[in-house]
């Protein structure tokens, strides 16, 4: 009977769905359509993304990247500062549980069979070639350093599954992982200072979070290398240092999420007394 | 020809108005803490979606990714690329919102499980009676 409700109730969504979009339709409604001059906004984005006439041009032959790290630059720093307490906020919940982790790893040595663990050996160099590529080339292809940094979460996720979690621990340590996520994270900082500090050692003005060479500051991280070779500025360095600090805040969650139960059982319990 | 367009347009927009509501009816009534997480995923994926649906407006008829080709560009390949390529805008504020939602999400899973494991249920009816 309850199953019959529970289809009855899917079927009513779709038919009420696919009626309220007829009706639209038939009265000459088109839902959800902004005004005309939302396209001029993105109009100006493309026209000076890379564009030689410019002098606010980033030089980035990607919009989207261009836009994430220059244009709205800031935002994005605040974006990753949102992450960063989201992720600072999960290690204090499981505060006490990664430390004597390593001790109980004489009771398990498993993992699945010799065939899993050898293709997980491929796949996770593999997968963290693409993750890099991802992130290297993200001022010319889609990609970047957020899309990176979680492809290249994805295979700390299969060596806890077909190792272990202890041997993930092994190898990188949450305080380790969190140390190299901290790393990132203050290269990203100083990256937003390059240009300011290379303009202060020269006696010359520049802006924080400056790329390109502007109208009243004339520094900048070179754009090119030769003739045909963008490097896309701050770019490149925003792009890896963000990819460093997103993958090494997952590797320190996966672990934490994965600790077995009837350990973390006994932590959280003794700290309740 | 253009009534069918405006009717599966309408069709997309209003399969994610009816999937917005259903994920807030699963924030709002369902008393498992899992499955209140499951509904926002879908909630904010779905707000997503609408966000992205804008930068394809006003590109016809078909776009082109946001990404110059040819380096370095002629005057001719950026008129091309501004009449042609869909607006990034909302492509580079959704790419940050989707990492955002991911961090967030693991933070609420986190609570959820130390909840269950002091409390012993996600219901969060049954939390909201143990007064402690």
């Amino acid at each position: 009977m309850n199953r019959y409700i529970h289809a009855m109730v899917i079927l009513t969504l779709i038919v009420l769905t696919i009626v309220l979009a007829t009706a639209f339709a038939l009265g000459g409604i088109t839902l959800y359509l902004p005004p005309r001059n939302v396209r001029s906004l993105a109009e100006i984005f493309l026209n000076t993304t890379f564009n030689l006439e410019y002098r606010i041009s980033p030089m980035s032959p990607e919009a989207v990247t261009a836009i994430v790290w220059d244009y709205r630059g800031l935002d994005t720093l605040f974006e990753t500062s949102v992450m960063f307490l989201a992720i600072v906020g999960a290690l204090t919940l499981f505060r006490g549980l990664s430390e004597k982790l390593p001790q109980e790893e004489t009771e398990y040595r498993g993992g699945l069979s010799v065939i899993v663990k050898t293709i997980t050996r491929i796949a996770t160099v593999m997968i963290i070639a693409v993750g890099a590529s991802l992130a290297l080339h993200g001022h010319l292809t889609p990609g970047g350093g957020f899309q990176g940094g979680a492809t290249i979460a994805v295979a700390p996720m299969l060596i806890i599954i077909t190792f272990s979690t202890y041997f993930m621990f092994r190898s990188i340590p949450v305080k380790k992982a969190v140390l190299l996520r901290s790393i990132g994270l203050s290269v990203i900082a100083l990256t937003t200072f390059l240009v300011l500090i290379i303009a202060l050692t020269q006696n010359g003005t520049a802006y924080i979070f400056q790329n390109q060479p502007k109208i009243h500051a004339d520094y900048g991280i070179p754009s090119y290398l030769g003739d045909t070779i963008v490097l896309g500025g701050t770019l490149l360095l925003f792009n890896a240092a963000e990819t460093f600090a997103v993958a090494f805040g997952f590797i320190a969650l996966l672990i934490l999420i994965t600790v077995p139960e009837d350990y973390a059982k006994t932590i959280v319990l003794e700290g309740e007394e | 020809m253009m009534e069918v367009v405006q009717f599966l347009f309408n069709i997309v927009v209003v399969s994610m108005i009816m999937n917005i509501a259903i994920s807030l009816y699963g924030v709002f009534a369902r008393p498992s803490l899992i499955k209140k997480i499951i509904a926002l995923t879908i909630f904010g994926d779905t707000i997503n979606l609408m966000v992205i649906l804008i930068g394809f407006r006003y590109v016809e008829p078909n776009p082109l990714p946001p990404i110059l080709t040819t380096i370095p560009p002629t005057s001719i390949d950026i008129s091309t690329f501004v009449q042609k390529a869909v607006d990034p805008l909302p492509q580079a504020l959704v790419l940050t919102a989707i990492v955002i939602g991911l961090a967030v999400t693991l933070f609420l899973i986190f609570l959820t499980i130390q909840i269950y494991r002091i409390y012993r249920t996600t219901n969060v009816k049954k939390i909201a009676k143990l007064r402690g």
